[in-house]
């Protein structure tokens, strides 16, 4: 009788023990299926954490040493930067190299306007000085939609679009602004600039969220978010023609498609002869990927720990229930050892009968494993924090294979450890202490 | 021509008691020997020797002229003998059918019938047969296997007079008509009279009587 055979039988016939080692087989079997499981969601959402933010570099100029001697004027010394900006030519050439997707400008302040047809929303020290009152500060941009705070969801669209690269003397503000003005997408704006000495107007394209509540004790107008908006850099760049003598951004932030080939496409982008001898740096800028695939990857590495650690508990368990098991089946060992059965084939026998109610309880496992990895993934998100990334939980038959190379190692593990001592005394020894 | 000669054989006990002695014998086809003594006096290691479900601490064990380790004594067991236990020693989750399918791939049902079990018992779980039922599986699980030797110990210790008498006619039948080596360890002086030939086993001595 082949041990196939045999296993076969003592699964049949002793159904009580069948019955716990399914029931254990199955409860390790889902732990192990939702360990797996959260540990593939984490891995999906760091894929698409990926393809979502990107990576990012930021090219500024480099203002140290480059800012001129300086010169007097009326509010004290000012100092004027003579390096290089970044022309044309460079975007051309950035924009080329593999691996770039994207590119935008964001220059914080890009642009101060004092309100000609609106009013910002007042702060205690009410400085005038402009004849149209305090200016505030706008970000000049080839597209708003790609600005820090809208990337990050801080600031969110709430009417009308985004400034893009082809608008010009457009702009976005806050809800708070518009709203205490009276002003919706599609009116215009007019704005003075003590830098242009000019009014310009601007027209509403878009009205954003989430300024409300951060204004503070504010001492100027332009410390009050609600206050600050978004202009397109086309615009900012007609008004300023007559007194920047050269044409350029100062910043430009460029997207990447794979943060992880990041440091490949700075290397490119640094080995540009656009760039060579320019007063220009470039950085690398993975903060809004490390903010928010930091969690998932400590979430993967709290899961790895969490696999391992079923596993041996497992084995462990696995191992107790079948010494206890095996001991009872000294005798039986021994007769099989006395008809001339080998070691290897007793232990075999002991490994097909575990296995087999694991095949079963493996497979059994996956609906349990569905809900409780569920559960389990909420917990562990709400422990961790995840920020705005989502697990996406699935188990299916997929899930089968792993489990079942993972469920053969424990087993053979435990049933070699389980009944290697006895298999290793003489027959003799075990039968006469039977009899 | 014998079939298993034991030369110079000795035992001990974790090197301290010796139970065999320098122990030198042959056993042929188709004869019983009974191997009596007293309690304790090593008989049944002496079995487990000729068996292979031990080893000498010096000596040989030879069958057929080839010494049993040299193939290895699972091989030896699977294929040289088989064990008839006074416990009977049979597998209790399996059916009479199945105890003795382990040692054979041939129908087991005609061996049981032939032993005296119907074909419902033999079905049966072993533990819900009588002593003398499971000592007959346990002979046919023996004569199953095709060894050429089978080693009985106390056969009969554990039944009742009548089926004391028809296990040793048993075993009778499988050493005269088929031709097998049967040696016997027991205390009973009749099962020993049975025997073709009797061994004693006094202080690690095998004498012939």
């Amino acid at each position: 009788m082949s041990f196939i055979k045999r296993a076969g039988l003592y699964c049949l016939r002793q159904r009580f023990k069948t019955v716990i080692l399914f029931l254990v087989l199955t409860l390790i079997a889902t732990f192990m299926l939702t360990g797996i499981a959260i540990r593939d969601a984490a891995k999906g959402a760091i894929a698409d954490v990926q393809t979502a933010i990107g990576g990012k570099m930021m090219l500024d100029i480099d203002m140290d040493g480059h800012m001129g001697g300086g010169q007097q004027n009326e509010w004290g010394m000012a100092y004027t930067y003579n390096g290089d900006l970044i022309t044309e030519e460079i975007v051309d050439a950035i924009e080329k190299v593999d691996g770039v997707v994207d590119y935008n400008v964001e220059e914080t302040e890009g642009y101060y306007g004092a309100g000609v047809n609106f009013k910002y929303l007042p702060v205690a020290l009410g400085l005038s000085y402009t004849q149209y009152g305090e200016a505030s500060s706008y970000t000049a941009t080839l597209s708003s939609e790609k600005c820090k705070a809208f990337q990050s969801g801080k600031y969110k669209l709430v009417e009308g679009r985004h400034i893009t690269s082809d608008d010009k003397y457009t702009c976005l503000i806050s809800k708070e602004l518009a709203d205490y003005n009276k002003l919706s997408v599609g009116d215009t704006i007019k704005m003075y600039s003590l830098d242009s000495d000019a009014i310009s107007e601007f027209e509403i394209v878009g009205i954003f969220d989430g300024t409300e509540g951060v204004s503070g004790n504010a001492l100027t107008v332009d410390e009050i978010p609600a206050n600050c908006g978004y202009v397109d850099y086309a615009g900012v760049q007609d008004i300023f023609k007559d007194i920047d003598d050269e044409n350029g951004y100062q910043q430009l932030t460029i997207y990447v498609e794979d943060p992880v080939s990041i440091q490949n496409v700075y290397d490119k982008i640094s080995a540009l002869p656009e760039l060579k001898g320019k007063t220009l740096k470039l950085t690398i800028d993975t903060d809004e990927y490390d903010a928010v695939s930091r969690p998932l990857e400590s979430l993967q590495k709290l899961v790895n720990t969490t696999i391992i650690i079923i596993s041996v508990v497992s084995v462990v368990i696995l191992t107790l229930l079948l010494t206890i098991w095996i001991r009872g089946r000294k005798k039986e060992i021994g007769i099989l050892l006395s008809i001339g059965k080998s070691k290897a084939n007793i232990i075999l026998q002991i490994f097909t009968e575990t296995f087999v109610v694991a095949v079963i309880s493996f497979a059994a496992s996956i609906p349990f494993s569905f809900s409780v990895a569920e559960k389990a993934g909420e917990f562990l998100v709400s422990r961790v924090g995840t920020g705005t990334a989502n697990l996406n939980m699935q188990i299916d038959a997929t899930y089968l294979l792993p489990l079942y190379m993972i469920g053969i190692l424990l087993i053979a593990v435990a049933v070699i450890a389980s009944s290697w001592t006895v298999v290793c005394r003489k027959p003799k020894d075990i039968l006469t202490k039977m009899n | 021509m014998s079939i298993v000669k034991i030369c110079n054989v000795k035992y001990s006990y974790n090197g301290n008691r010796t139970v065999l002695k320098n122990i030198c014998t042959e056993f042929d086809m188709g004869k019983i020997y009974a191997i009596l003594g007293p309690s304790g006096c090593g008989k049944t290691t002496l079995l487990s020797l000729l068996g292979g479900l031990d080893s000498p601490s010096d000596g040989q064990v030879l069958f057929q002229g080839e010494d049993i380790e040299k193939r290895g004594l699972a091989w030896h067991r699977k294929n040289n003998v088989a064990f008839i236990f006074q416990s009977y020693n049979l597998i209790e989750y399996m059916t009479p059918a199945e105890n003795v399918a382990l040692t054979s791939k041939l129908p087991p049902l005609p061996i049981l019938e032939r032993l005296g079990l119907t074909k419902e018992e033999a079905k049966r779980n072993v533990l819900k047969l009588s002593g003398g039922q499971q000592q007959r599986v346990a002979i046919a699980r023996a004569l199953a296997s095709d060894a050429g030797v089978i080693l009985a110990d106390e056969p009969t210790g554990n039944l009742d007079e009548d089926t004391a008498v028809e296990i040793t006619n048993i075993l009778k039948e499988c050493a005269h008509e088929m031709n097998k080596c049967v040696i016997i360890v027991t205390h009973s002086n009749d099962l020993a009279k049975q025997a073709d030939v009797i061994l004693c086993l006094k202080k690690g001595e095998l004498q012939k009587l």
